[in-house]
């Protein structure tokens, strides 16, 4: 394994981590079933990507990307208004349904516009993206889940998932903190895509098809749904696994897909609600507990 | 009525049909400030489907309910909540999966003043506010002897506890009034008897108007100041716990007429 090939898939991991962090506040924390996540990563990896294209400032390349998954954030989040608005007044199998379905609109949208390529895809985006650049904007994703919930806007959304009738008794306004969960959970899907393109240079409507957002399901569904310390470790370990399982001789890389589907199996079956069920693993707990010995 | 007490909640002609069936026919109740009221009837006579009116999960079909002299049908469920009817549920429905006191602290949402930002970048204010809330949540919790356990998970709690903690959650809304359904539920004798005094307790040290919704008799007729007796969606007797107790109509819609046992 050179060095270039463990960079890559650390850059991999890191982009999956975003998307399955921000997927995790819509289905985890709110316990809304969307499963149109790919679309919101493709908006952003398509308004990334043409702003690097066709407006790129004379910028540092930090700069530039910064931008770049701004714009991204905000397209992706505005996109996940205009679904969530109509969509969440839906509930459960329904709701997966419809965000299943924009998720679709949204690629087949892009695979007809021309400005940016159509099927054929948009080449030339500038590389911008590099692996601290990423981990930057990974651990911005993560303070900021793990700070959401830990204060009152995340214990409302929390809350939603526990119980809506009881929520909604409670004072708090239930759809608000709904739209609040998926609008948020679209944006970073969106810093996600922008950082995917700056890093690929070219991006195809085909790279965000229905298939990513079920594979993001399951990153966040094996790490425990609820868990954000679950969905990073759900996301670098369905990155790497099928990677790993190819330097394992011929036989197993030959199997490899095989293995990996089976080894999923097992897991859910062992641990049906997820490696860390709702539960998160926090590394400061961990130290404050030795300093206490 | 008298003019000396205020009128915190009236429902005037409240009715509402679900396809044909009509399940709360006209009903008209008032509850004055302070009070302890009391809705008793046989099951399914619509004493749940009044609450849920009352409350917003329902909107009428037609008639209206009034919170200190201002209508409030139509408004959402939280918004309601927000201007001073706080509710438990026949069936506990607590945060589960939340601690005790995050339970507390949801109820104190809306009074929480700080902005979505604040909390990502954990600023003064949100230190400041999240302290507030902490302590206003404990001093509750102390009040249902619940402080040992309020990092608990709710659902770990022992079911009179569960009870009582949904109590103290809708209490934490800071209603006016508090509307109880089937507190009593589930519960042994001791527990009801103690229930009885929480209940009245509650209601000298919060200064609220209290409704309830209970099936047993012991409870309601030693609590409740006044008792409307619902059958069929509509309202048969109303009146002191002893005017109710004796009541023909009362008794027949419990035990039957003699003519129905006949057949």
């Amino acid at each position: 394994m050179n060095i270039e090939y463990f960079s890559h898939l650390m850059i991999m991991s890191g982009i999956f981590i975003i998307l399955a962090v921000s997927l995790n506040l819509i289905n985890g924390i709110c316990g809304e079933l969307s499963l149109g996540h790919a679309g919101f990563w493709a908006i952003g990896a398509y308004v990334g990507g043409s702003y690097g294209v066709f407006y790129a400032l004379p910028l540092p390349n930090f700069l530039n990307l910064a931008i770049s998954c701004g714009l991204g954030f905000v397209a992706a989040s505005l996109a996940g208004l205009i679904i969530g608005v109509p969509c969440l007044r839906l509930r459960g199998d329904y709701l997966a349904i419809a965000t299943l379905g924009f998720g679709e609109i949204i690629r087949i949208i892009i695979m007809n516009m021309d400005v940016v390529g159509g099927p054929r895809g948009l080449t030339g985006i500038p590389k911008w993206s590099n692996l601290p650049l990423i981990y930057f904007f990974v651990v911005i994703t993560i303070i900021f889940m793990a700070n959401l919930v830990r204060g009152t806007h995340g214990r409302a959304i929390i809350s939603i998932r526990e119980d809506e009738i009881a929520a909604d008794c409670m004072g708090i306004y239930t759809f608000k903190y709904k739209t609040l969960a998926f609008v948020l959970g679209a944006g970073f899907a969106g810093i996600a895509g922008a950082l995917y393109a700056h890093y690929q240079e070219f991006i195809s409507p085909n790279s965000f098809s229905f298939m990513w957002s079920v594979i993001i399901l399951i990153m966040v569904i094996l790490g425990g749904l609820g868990s954000i310390t679950g969905s990073i470790v759900g996301a670098v370990i369905l990155t790497i696994l099928p990677e790993l399982l190819r330097f394992m001789g011929e036989t197993i890389s030959e199997w490899r897909m095989l293995i990996y589907s089976v080894l999923l199996i097992v897991l859910m079956l062992l641990r049906p609600s997820g490696i860390f069920g709702k539960k998160e693993f926090n590394v400061l707990a961990l130290f404050s507990k030795k300093e206490a010995q | 009525m008298t003019v000396d007490k205020k009128i915190i909640m009236q429902t005037k002609d409240l009715t509402i049909r679900f396809g044909g069936l009509v399940a709360v026919n006209n009903f008209n109740m008032k509850i004055e400030e302070g009070e302890l009221i009391g809705i008793i009837g046989p099951n399914g006579a619509g004493k749940t489907t009044i609450f849920n009116m009352i409350t917003g999960v329902y909107v009428p079909t037609s008639g209206s309910v009034d919170l200190e002299g201002k209508s409030i049908v139509g408004q959402h469920v939280s918004h309601i909540t927000q201007k001073g009817i706080a509710r438990t549920f026949q069936n506990i429905r607590l945060f589960k999966d939340l601690s005790v006191i995050d339970n507390i602290k949801l109820a104190a949402h809306y009074r929480t003043n700080y902005s979505l930002f604040d909390s990502i970048i954990r600023n003064k204010k949100f230190k400041n506010e999240e302290e507030r809330i902490y302590n206003e949540a404990m001093e509750i919790l102390k009040i249902f002897g619940l402080e040992k356990k309020s990092t608990l998970l709710a659902k770990n709690l022992p079911y009179g506890e569960q009870r009582r903690l949904e109590i103290a959650r809708a209490l934490a809304t800071r209603p006016k009034l508090l509307l109880l359904d089937e507190p009593a539920a589930g519960m042994n004798p001791k527990e009801t008897n103690d229930l009885t005094e929480l209940i009245r307790w509650v209601r000298d040290h919060f200064k609220i108007s209290i409704l309830l919704i209970e099936h047993d008799m012991k409870l309601v007729m030693n609590v409740c100041e006044r008792i409307y007796v619902v059958d069929h969606g509509e309202e048969i007797a109303m009146g002191l716990p002893k005017e109710i107790q004796n009541n023909k109509k009362v008794i027949e819609a419990y035990l039957g007429t003699s003519d129905e046992e006949a057949l």
